[in-house]
């Protein structure tokens, strides 16, 4: 991106006042970026902006409460970072936000799907909406647009929630838009029978390992989760697909008009079990029932916080 | 008495103490008959009823879940139903996309004195959850 | 080796020695789950997924994520309810064989890391040897090593036999089989193959080479675990390495040689199980005392737990062989990229200012 040598600029010149600015660097590999904790200028250097910066940076804020951070964040990241807030969970003067023009991102399931297996990758480059991809065997020119996560494609962020400094490129267009929710239009054409086989079938392959959870920007209650207390006993030590299940509705229940829908849930997960269904599927009828959206307004009341005495859009049954 | 086929299911009720737990003795006591198929958990409130209370309750092999409390308005704390409706109907409308059907849990109030719509509430339900039979289970 | 132990497998005679083999035994291989790769028992129209490593180890076949270790059952006594007994049935596992067929070399070789802990020495885990003692592994030998690839620093290879049972060699549209162990011999066998030519063996052997060759060196790592030995106390540096790490168990449930368990009981009314479960040392719980007091507090100190297990207190007890098979599927899994080589360099590379 062009505006990165002017972000490096911004960055360096506020780190004085600040403990620590969180943005990406290259990871261990061509495909992978991986989060930066930037305390001097070198580090500053090796700040990357490209459509493999994939984490959500937003969610080591409420570990750092208390200190002065700065975080490099894409227009979604910041509906994050406006619904911690929202909460009281992060304080608004502790923060810079570094603000972005999102490149665009890479599936790197869905990269896989092209490419084969990621571990055998040379090189990935992008220019404009084409991603070049080297392996030993072939080079690869793909389509950006359709490797993006499925996130991108149900909500078209062109502003940031909020922003101290904002890079934009003159030439950047949003890449991320508002299309039918495929995953779960595919889900809901199905029977309950098929779903129930569906959700059955893959949160069998769940080990438990909870990265959805940790990845989480909103799962605060971190070594207080009650997937982890014994008494009461929400969840057996057992590795049936039941407590599986139920862990996922745990999640999504507790993220329920909460869940900035930014999907890292999903991208963490190492067994690719599609979650992030089941937090869409409660957005939607948040957005039915209250019409509103998580993380987008700094000021609002998430709606199960409060209540209105006779529910316009609630309809009781009659017995 | 057993509604539908005589075959018991497991319908797990979870009333709040201040009135649907009373209509429910209102109605044994008047002598209402009610099917059995239902057990009941007492609750302090609806404000109390986590809506995992019942994803738990169908994941472990209810075949309906009833929640019943105060009528809105009424709640002994002022507002805990308020809460509860929103909660239960968002938990309601995610049934289907887990492979419930949502006929199988239904939120509703019943005060202290109606133990004549308590008998109605049960015996509606009961014959709702034997219409769509056993819910999914986990044998494999 | 026996010129006559060699055999040939041609690629489409592969799944009907999986059948065959799936007649007697429960046979494992990887297969596509969603965009998984998962080991999964053999059935009729089961695909075998050999392109990529696969997802999670085969870990669980011998140290299942749950093992329940015995039932038992409270039993009142009707003339005095006051009184009740306690009935303990054991669960062993059985006899039965299984056979993991299409690992790579670092999945069997996880094992070879296990087996100190709980078969070898004074105390022996009945579960573990059970399930091991009837456990073939057929490895797959590597042709490409990834990016996470680092089986190399810690004595494996991607053809390296060390707790395999038979070796696939591809070679010749199929594989060179080199069976390792008796019992590996008996699981050739049962396929009747040819013997592999002299060609088909030199170019298995040309292969193997080949794909040694191309990981990148492995660094000098002896004096690592004193170096780890000596940051234990620093924090700074262990808090700098954790930095972006999210404390979540990935790494560890993935890890062919993560061993650490719990042991619950999980009941309802008078009728439990006592069960041991997969723990990870990423977890707050996994050193939460009962006090409520926690000797690690912080992600940093868990992984440095982590991080000093495999590459010291491991090595310092059990001849200087590392806890760790170099599969890189903690690197890869990461949601956060955490790259366990980077920490143990930088270890190595630390000097105190």
């Amino acid at each position: 991106m062009k505006y990165v040598a002017e972000l490096k600029a911004k960055i360096r010149e506020k780190l004085p006042e600040l403990d620590v600015v969180i943005g990406w660097k290259q990871g261990f590999d061509p495909v992978h970026a991986s989060p930066a904790f930037m305390t001097t200028p070198e580090e500053i250097e090796q700040l990357v902006v490209n459509p493999l910066c994939v984490q959500n940076l937003a969610t080591y804020l409420p570990g750092l409460k208390g200190k002065k951070v700065g975080i490099v964040a894409r227009e979604c990241d910041t509906r994050s970072i406006g619904e911690l807030l929202q909460e009281s969970l992060i304080e608004r003067e502790e923060l810079t936000v570094f603000s972005v023009k999102c490149p665009g991102a890479v599936d790197l399931v869905k990269l896989r799907q092209q490419v084969g297996d990621l571990g055998r990758v040379r090189s990935i480059s992008f220019d404009g909406p084409r991603v070049t991809v080297e392996t030993p065997d072939e080079s690869s020119s793909l389509d950006l647009g359709e490797l993006l996560p499925g996130k991108c494609r149900v909500m078209a962020y062109d502003e940031p929630v909020l922003a101290d400094f904002r890079f934009v490129d003159p030439d950047q267009d949003t890449v991320c838009r508002e299309e039918a929710d495929t995953d779960l239009v595919a889900l809901e054409q199905m029977d309950l029978d098929e779903r129930f086989a569906y959700w059955r079938g893959h949160l069998d392959r769940c080990i438990r390992c909870y990265a959805c959870r940790n990845v989480c920007p909103m799962c605060v209650c971190q070594d207080q989760c009650i997937a982890d207390t014994r008494d009461p006993h929400w969840l057996s030590a057992e590795t049936d697909v039941r407590q599986k299940w139920m862990f996922q509705l745990i999640h999504a229940m507790h993220l329920a008009g909460r869940c900035t829908e930014c999907g890292e849930c999903e991208r963490a997960c190492p067994m690719d079990i599609p979650i992030l269904t089941i937090r869409r599927k409660l957005n939607r009828e948040i957005h039915e029932l209250f019409g509103y959206t998580s993380g987008m307004d700094v000021d609002a009341v998430p709606p199960l916080l409060t209540f209105q005495p006779e529910e316009k859009s609630i309809t009781e049954r009659e017995w | 008495m057993s509604a539908g086929n005589g075959r018991e299911l497991r319908i797990v009720g979870f009333l709040c103490n201040w009135c649907s737990y009373g209509g429910a003795d209102t109605a044994g006591v008047s002598r209402l008959g009610q099917p059995t198929d239902l057990r009941i958990i007492r609750l302090p409130c609806t404000g109390r009823m986590d809506p995992l209370f019942m994803f738990k309750a169908l994941l472990s092999g209810a075949d309906g879940v009833l929640v019943s409390g105060c009528h809105p308005r009424d709640c002994h704390y002022s507002e805990g139903n308020f809460y509860a409706r929103r909660r239960l109907e968002l938990a309601k409308r995610l049934l289907p996309t887990l492979g419930f059907d949502s006929g199988r849990f239904e939120y509703t109030w019943v005060s202290a004195s109606e133990g004549k719509r308590w008998q109605q509430v049960v015996t509606a339900f009961t014959e709702q959850i034997h219409t769509l039979g056993p819910g999914p289970k986990f044998s494999h | 080796m026996v010129m006559g132990d060699l055999k040939f497998c041609p690629k489409e005679g592969l799944s009907r020695w999986v059948e065959e083999l799936s007649r007697e035994h429960t046979v494992l291989v990887p297969q596509q789950a969603g965009d998984a790769v998962e080991f999964l028992p053999f059935a009729e129209g089961s695909e075998l997924s050999l392109d990529r490593q696969p997802t999670a180890p085969p870990k669980k076949s011998v140290f299942p994520q749950t093992e329940t270790l015995m039932r038992f059952e409270y039993q009142k006594d009707p003339e005095h309810p006051d009184r009740q007994t306690l009935q303990i049935k054991e669960t062993l596992p059985g006899k039965e064989k299984t056979v993991i067929l299409g690992c790579r070399p670092c999945g069997a070789r996880g094992f070879s890391v296990f087996d100190p802990v709980f078969g070898q020495g004074e105390y022996l885990d009945p579960y573990y040897q059970a399930r091991r003692e009837h456990t073939v592994f057929v490895s797959l030998a590597c042709r490409h090593p990834e990016n996470t690839c680092f089986c190399n620093w810690v004595g494996g290879g991607p053809a390296d036999s060390a707790g395999s049972d038979v070796l696939m060699l591809p070679a010749g549209g199929g594989y060179v089989l080199r069976p390792v162990t008796d019992q590996g011999r008996q699981i050739v066998e049962v396929g009747g193959f040819e013997d592999a030519s002299p060609e088909q063996q030199t170019e298995a052997d040309r292969l193997a080479e080949e794909a040694a060759e191309n990981l990148s060196p492995a660094p000098e790592l002896e004096e690592v675990p004193d170096k780890l030995f000596e940051l234990f106390e620093n924090l700074d540096f262990w808090e700098l390495m954790a930095a972006k790490c999210i404390s979540c168990g990935a790494c560890t449930y993935l890890c062919p040689t993560c061993y650490c368990f719990n042991i619950s009981d999980e009941y309802s009314g008078l009728q439990g199980k006592r069960i041991r479960t997969w723990d990870n040392c990423m977890s707050n719980l996994f050193t939460h005392e009962a006090s409520g007091h926690n000797p690690r507090p912080t992600k940093a100190q868990r992984l440095r737990n982590r991080v000093g297990h495999k590459f010291s207190y491991y090595p310092k007890l059990h001849e200087q062989v590392f806890a760790c098979c170099g599969c890189g599927r903690c690197i890869k899994s990461c949601p956060m990229s955490v790259d366990i080589r980077e920490i143990v360099l930088s270890a190595k590379e630390y000097a105190d200012e």
